[in-house]
């Protein structure tokens, strides 16, 4: 897997005089990557696609993407921070491997329940809650970004939902097996802490414990995201007794 | 704990599902943080460690509302009824006026999921009665589905609790006084109307004086002698004439303040409040002390998963409280119909209605007990037939 920005983070800049600038160094650093692994995952489903409209649409989504990335490193100069990213970090390198398992397979529904369910859940309702604290046009950038991804999620229900009735057993117990390996993945990124040392995207110290400098907790966050899943799995027809119970035996 | 990706990457489990027919929905709550992390340990099975308190507290309030369990219950009639327990996950220590408005949200999330189950009857358990109370048209369309608050049958069961519980310690009904504290709830005037005439005074708190009048004059009408407070205690006097030796408390919460000391020492109190409206350590000694508004079940009660003992947290098997038992009482029947609509629908005709039908189908007032363990000592009636005692536990608090 390629690292698109390389990351060393004793040369990562922060000039800015904001006590706050390097907390949002780093929540920018997360969703950057995270973008980047979007992008990435994209132009990988690119490659699967057999459909010429499909392709053209995976390689629209990766551009948009990359866009996204650039936005936010764009947020990151005007408060005067580099933004670093890592897409080789632990749990993102995870998060790559699941989606690449689904490409290796084939498996275009399985791309689908992965970057739309899983990790774009994930990408719309923590930034969602980001953009209600962040100041300026850094909360803006994250609002609108949370608004188009939200749009990606719409597009690919309607896919999901109809491969779904085909199937209901088979679809339902893909979602679970994937839901094992990259809702555990997000769980622990997720955790109140990181209780497996640095997730090597930080630029210093784990930025949880400040994230309440800034009116976020890692809690939130991660209660934002897994509601947001859940009702995305109840947008799928997905039984709520069955997903409760998935989410309740998450790591934490 | 597990934390490892190996405590959860088992092979994919295949998804057990239920395609019967949804007869009744229960929608509830858990009422302490408690019961709310025993709900979380089941469905974290054995091989999960349970989740720490402050993680429990951190996840639950943004868990969705959704269906929890599966619930199946038999009749001494022989009939049968599915359902689904649906909880809307309101923070046990969010029930107060501040969060009404997030947890009218939740119970309408609640009721959006037995519609969408297709639930042909719903049970408003709880606080979620209240929040919607004689207001249905906050509900989500409807559809083919129904709702009952549930409360006829509480008021059924507190009021045949007072009955049995003044026969186990002698007193005569006739010359007893009876303080109802959240008189002109739902559930507070619906005892007001049935017990009022077989009493021989009654005094009614609540905190709308406006309401308490109202409910006064009715009673009043009706020959009843009635005393109104919107406290029981203002300014350190206290404010009815006579102290009451009968009470029941029906708030919307758990009240400290209530002061029931000022009660006679020997009263016998119903604690009828979901979350319970009076403290383990109330002070009350020598108060004869009992939860009112529960009902057991005869003729059978399953959950899938199993949740035996977990959402009926009683210390008795099968005992459930009466509003939900209502909707499975009318879904046994094959009388889908909103029953009780809230507020000043609740009478006695109406509450003998629903008492017959749930005796019909082996729905009787459960074994009194308080937080001490019971207070009777009581031959347990099982679906087949024996009679097994309970333990007797000291009765006194």
């Amino acid at each position: 897997m390629e690292t698109l920005i390389g990351l060393n983070c004793s040369t990562v800049e922060c000039n800015s005089l904001s006590p706050s600038a390097p907390i949002w160094q780093d929540v920018l650093a997360q969703a950057m990557t995270g973008e980047l692994i979007a992008a990435m995952n994209y132009t990988s489903l690119s490659e699967i696609c057999d459909d010429p409209e499909e392709v053209a649409d995976a390689l629209e989504h990766a551009q948009i993407e990359r866009g996204h990335a650039a936005r936010f490193a764009a947020e990151g100069r005007k408060i005067g921070v580099d933004v670093p990213n890592n897409v080789d970090a632990r749990h993102w390198k995870r998060l790559r491997e699941a989606f690449m398992g689904c490409v290796t397979e084939r498996d275009f529904i399985g791309c689908l329940i992965v970057q739309e369910i899983m990790l774009e859940s994930f990408a719309v309702a923590s930034y969602a809650r980001v953009a209600k604290v962040a100041p300026g046009s850094l909360g803006q950038t994250f609002a609108s970004i949370a608004a188009e991804e939200e749009e990606h999620v719409d597009h690919a229900m309607s896919i999901l939902r109809a491969e779904r009735a085909l199937d209901v057993q088979r679809f339902d117990d893909k979602v679970y097996r994937l839901h094992l390996d990259v809702m555990t993945t997000l769980a622990k990124m997720l955790a109140k802490e990181c209780k497996d040392g640095h997730c090597e995207v930080c630029h210093g110290s784990c930025v949880k414990p400040s994230l309440f400098d800034v009116s976020l907790s890692a809690a939130e966050l991660r209660g934002v995201s897994l509601q947001q899943y859940l009702k995305t799995l109840d947008l799928l027809g997905i039984p709520g007794e069955v997903t409760l119970t998935w989410v309740a035996q998450l790591p934490v | 704990m597990g934390g490892s990706i190996a405590s959860v990457a088992r092979p994919a489990q295949t998804i057990a599902r239920q395609t019967s027919e949804v007869d009744f929905a229960l929608i509830g709550h858990q009422e302490s943080w408690r019961a709310a992390a025993d709900v979380l340990a089941v469905l974290r099975g054995p091989e999960h460690a349970p989740l720490p308190n402050d993680e429990i507290r951190d996840i639950l309030p943004w868990i969705p509302p959704r269906a929890v369990c599966h619930v199946e219950v038999g009749s001494i009639a022989r009939a049968q009824a599915r359902g689904l327990y649906i909880d809307s996950f309101i923070p046990p220590d969010r029930l107060e006026a501040a969060y009404v408005h997030e947890n009218i949200a939740r119970v309408r999330g609640a009721a959006a999921c037995a519609i969408k189950a297709g639930a042909k009857i719903v049970s408003l358990g709880g606080f979620s009665s209240i929040l919607i109370e004689g207001n249905f048209d906050q509900l989500p369309e409807r559809h083919d589905t129904v709702f009952t608050t549930g409360n006829s049958l509480t008021v059924g069961f507190i009021v045949r609790g007072i009955k049995k519980m003044c026969a186990l310690e002698g007193r005569d009904l006739r010359r007893s006084t009876l303080l109802i504290v959240g008189a002109t709830g739902d559930v507070g005037s619906g005892c007001a109307r049935c017990l009022a005439p077989l009493v021989k005074r009654v005094l009614l708190s609540a905190r709308n004086l406006e309401r308490l009048r109202r409910l006064a004059e009715e009673l009043h009408a009706d020959g009843v002698e009635v005393e109104i407070a919107t406290d029981l205690v203002e300014k350190g006097r206290q404010q009815f004439s006579a102290e009451a030796d009968l009470v029941i408390c029906a708030a919307s919460l758990a009240s400290p303040s209530l002061l029931l000391d000022r009660i006679a020492p020997d009263a016998i109190v119903c604690d009828a409040g979901y979350p319970k409206n009076l403290s383990p350590s109330a002070p009350m000694p020598g108060a004869k002390v009992f939860f009112g508004g529960l009902g057991q079940i005869t003729g059978g009660l399953s959950f899938a998963p199993d949740f035996r003992g977990v959402l009926n947290r009683h210390p008795f098997p099968d005992v459930v409280h009466g509003c939900l038992l209502e909707g499975m009482a009318l879904a046994l029947e094959r009388r889908f119909e909103p029953f009780s609509q809230g507020r000043g629908f609740i009478t006695p005709g109406r509450v003998a209605e629903i008492e017959t039908i749930a005796a019909r189908h082996g729905i009787y007032l459960a074994p009194l007990y308080n937080a001490s363990g019971p207070v009777e000592n009581v031959l347990h009636r099982r679906p087949n037939g024996r009679e097994d005692e309970c333990i007797l536990f000291d009765a006194a608090t």
